[in-house]
């Protein structure tokens, strides 16, 4: 997580989450497909104005997800009850209804998708643990614990690719489902203890007690702005819901 | 013993962990004096590092172990440990430096500061908040230095702090570690298993035996002289000059060191000089290109290889090297050019087949194991396969009589020594009499025995007509076996040829960095000196 230099990158970053989970919350009570498309356009243009996203980087990112958007539209339209039928084909029945819902749905899952990317592209790692340490009472060992366990994702992917080159010289041939789950987790999840073993007792030697008692290179604090930025997405999202 | 003033030691400490039957250390007692640089040395499994961990209280205040006798620590420690990722838990420099001195409460606003001087003070010329993921493993261990350095400790424990890196980094950091040692004069304890560099500025060796007891304690000098064959037995690697001086073997002729390495240079000339040339083509790739995520790793690479042929492949760490043999082995895609095996495309290679015909040792050997116990896991391949039974099994067998685990026959792989697990990883790979070997850093982390025996069981299989493509940092190794070596350096391949044309190439070694083997730089020390003498003989007349 690495966050790019827009306003929103400036906005707390625990008051952003919490503010972006309850916008996702009340937009699941939106079951009208127009307001949901409001809803996602807002929140790229908001991205676009503030978040420090550019129309390239979004096409980067959302092109993958516009498929899967395709797949559940479809799916749900062609395959949902409703009463008026438009056109049938063998077991493809779409209504007026099922292409509702199949909109309403679809639009949603962009929309969380959107909001989620707005919080994780313009938010730094380290500040997040920060303030969840400061405005939220979460204890340090658990928030340093977090950013040290965040280093080890790249290794992980990086052991499972070697894992897997190692048993494939063997002749192991790769059989799917719960057996090649079993014969890669095993040897990946004993090295993630040893090598979380290693890094627990490196951070200990270190003199990490995980008190509270220690300050702090970076600290967040809550500006005006932060209030400012957190109330007017909840009245957006309560003007959506209600009007 | 533990005198009065002594304020790091123990007495009669012996050390063992739940769940073993000897203990690691026994009866161990020891001393140290303040701004001492101290060298622990053992073979493997001799409770180096544990002794490391009881005096810097890691045991039993972070590892559990049943710890008799007494021991005195120093408050404020700090412990540089071997694998550089490991040791950060965090993105960035700053943040990392920065969590040593919170976890020390040095106020905020002194904190920028005091980052800025002990990356000045590791010599870490990076940006402030740059991306440790984007260091080097050399990179790492200073920046790991300058974390452990902001804890201001009173002594330093250092648990094979070069152990992962390469040749070049790791004469740099123990250049670096020597400065910091006179300039602060924090009292040093170290394990290493690379003595070069690192001996010469040590004021006392501690030698452990294999039971975990104290069997030589003193000078360098001393021990090397008085343990040579204790050592020697536990398999310990000594430094190639130390207790000599280099300048004084140059000089002088007769010294046993200069005889010895006059032979050996003379040898490596001959092997040269005794090779045939190789024509027919087993592989060869052709304007190979390989990138990883956008970058190209390796640019334009063009070589082929025959049969029986032992190359090694060198470099700097991050320089291709491990991409290359991967690619060979069909591990992984080109981005551009074609390899050829036997006149087939490797493209074209089907899995199952070409696994039959090439073997690839990984370096974490325990990634390979798949099977419960070591003789199931020779036996592997040949199921998958379809060979047949009886051959297999009488197969594997001589495989294991070959590679000395035939008494392990029952034991799981993972359970096996270290140097064990290694000889088991190439033993799997020989079953179906693989024509192609390729071994990446198969010697690393080892013992001088379990390196050398591996070593010749390599050597007998190329001269049954195995060839052997191996990475490796060790250039003794290089000059011993193989006979051709590929050097690889800014992203393309740079030399191409016998080892002893390149370790002779002294442009391409400055260039490059190359550390030569000594008797090459003795060789080349010893001309400079002969023109050297030359000139003034030449200048006396004037």
């Amino acid at each position: 997580m690495e966050s790019n230099q827009s306003c929103l990158s400036q906005i707390n970053p625990s008051y952003k989450l919490i503010a972006h989970i309850i916008v996702m919350v009340m937009l699941m009570f939106i079951g009208n497909p127009i307001k949901t498309l409001v809803f996602w356009i807002a929140f790229l243009l908001l991205g676009l104005a503030i978040g420090g996203w550019t129309v390239r980087y979004l096409l980067k990112v959302m092109v993958p997800y516009c498929l899967f958007f395709v797949l559940v539209f479809w799916m749900l339209a062609a395959f949902g009850k409703g009463d008026n039928e438009i056109w049938q084909w063998a077991w493809f029945r779409i209504t007026e209804e099922s292409i509702g819902n199949g909109l309403t749905i679809s639009l949603r899952m962009l929309a969380f998708v959107t909001i989620g990317l707005l919080f994780t592209s313009t938010t730094n790692l380290h500040l997040f643990m920060m303030s969840l340490i400061h405005q939220l009472k979460v204890s340090p060992k658990w928030a340093y614990g977090f950013m040290a366990g965040f280093r080890c994702i790249p290794m992980f992917q990086a052991e499972l690719v070697q894992l897997k080159d190692a048993h494939r010289i063997r002749g192991y041939k790769q059989r799917r489902g719960w057996q090649s789950f079993k014969r890669y987790a095993i040897p990946i999840l004993t090295n993630a203890i040893r090598k979380s073993e290693r890094m627990a007792i490196a951070m200990e030697a270190r003199g990490f007690t995980g008190s509270r008692d220690r300050s702090y290179y970076k600290t967040t604090a809550i500006t005006p702005i932060d209030v400012l930025y957190v109330s007017l997405l909840l009245l957006f999202a309560i003007s959506m819901v209600f009007l | 013993m533990i005198t009065m003033s002594s304020l790091l030691g123990c007495k009669n400490l012996t050390v063992q962990f739940s769940g073993q039957m000897k203990p690691v250390l026994n009866i161990v007692s020891l001393d140290f004096q303040p701004g001492e640089n101290v060298l622990i040395l053992g073979p493997s499994g001799s409770g180096k590092s544990t002794l490391l961990s009881v005096l810097a209280g890691i045991i039993p205040n972070h590892i559990e172990a049943k710890v008799k006798g007494e021991v005195i620590r120093k408050q404020k420690v700090g412990i540089l440990f071997q694998d550089p990722d490991t040791q950060f838990c965090m993105q960035h420099v700053d943040e990392e430096i920065a969590f040593s001195l919170e976890n020390r409460n040095v106020p905020t606003e002194e904190m920028v500061l005091k980052i800025k001087a002990l990356l000045d003070m590791v010599g870490l010329k990076v940006g402030l908040h740059g991306k440790i993921d984007a260091l080097s493993g050399g990179m790492k261990q200073r920046l790991a230095l300058a974390c452990v350095l902001a804890l201001e400790p009173d002594v330093l424990f250092l648990d094979e702090p070069t152990a992962q890196l390469d040749p070049a980094s790791r004469k740099e950091l123990f250049k670096l570690l020597k400065q910091l040692a006179s300039s602060t004069g924090k009292t040093m304890i170290m394990v290493e298993h690379v003595l070069d560099g690192c001996m010469e500025w040590m004021d006392r060796v501690i030698l452990l035996n294999k039971h975990g007891e104290v069997i030589g304690d003193g000078h360098p000098q001393y021990i090397l002289a008085k343990y040579k064959s204790q050592m020697e037995e536990a398999g310990i690697w000594r430094p190639e000059v130390y207790p000599y001086e280099w300048h004084e073997i140059i000089r002088n002729k007769n010294h046993p060191l200069s005889k010895q390495l006059n032979e050996k240079y003379l040898q490596s000339k001959m092997k040269k000089e005794a090779l045939q040339h190789n024509t027919d083509s087993l592989m060869s790739a052709a304007a190979v290109t390989i990138s990883y995520e956008r970058k190209t790793v390796l640019r334009d690479v063009n070589f082929q290889f025959g049969k029986g042929e032992w190359i090694s492949i060198i470099g700097k760490n991050g320089s291709g090297k491990s991409s290359l043999i991967k690619v060979l082995a069909k591990l992984k895609k080109i981005s551009k050019g074609s390899v050829v095996f036997k006149d087939i495309h490797l493209k074209r290679w089907k899995e199952s087949q070409l696994y039959e015909k090439i073997g690839f040792v990984f370096q974490n050997p325990e990634w390979q194991f798949i099977t419960k116990t070591v003789y199931e896991e020779i036996l592997f391949s040949g199921e998958q396969q379809n060979v047949r039974q009886e051959s297999a099994e009488a197969k594997a067998l001589e495989l294991l009589k070959e590679f000395g685990l035939l008494n392990y026959l029952n034991r799981n792989p993972f359970n096996l020594s270290f140097g064990q697990k290694r000889r088991l990883s190439v033993a799997t790979m020989l079953l179906l009499n693989q024509e192609v070997l390729l071994l990446d850093e198969p010697t690393f982390g080892q013992d001088k025995h379990s390196a050398e025996r591996l070593l010749c069981l390599l050597k007998k299989r190329q001269e049954l007509g195995t060839t052997i493509v191996m990475v490796t940092h060790d250039m003794n190794i290089v000059d011993r076996y193989s006979n051709r070596v590929i050097l690889f350096d800014e992203k393309s391949l740079c030399f191409d040829g016998h080892p002893f044309s390149l370790f002779s190439d002294d442009m391409l070694l400055e260039k490059t960095g190359l550390i030569p083997p000594l008797h090459y730089a003795y060789e080349r020390a010893v001309k400079e000196e002969y023109l050297l003498g030359k000139q003034s003989i030449l200048l006396v007349p004037n």
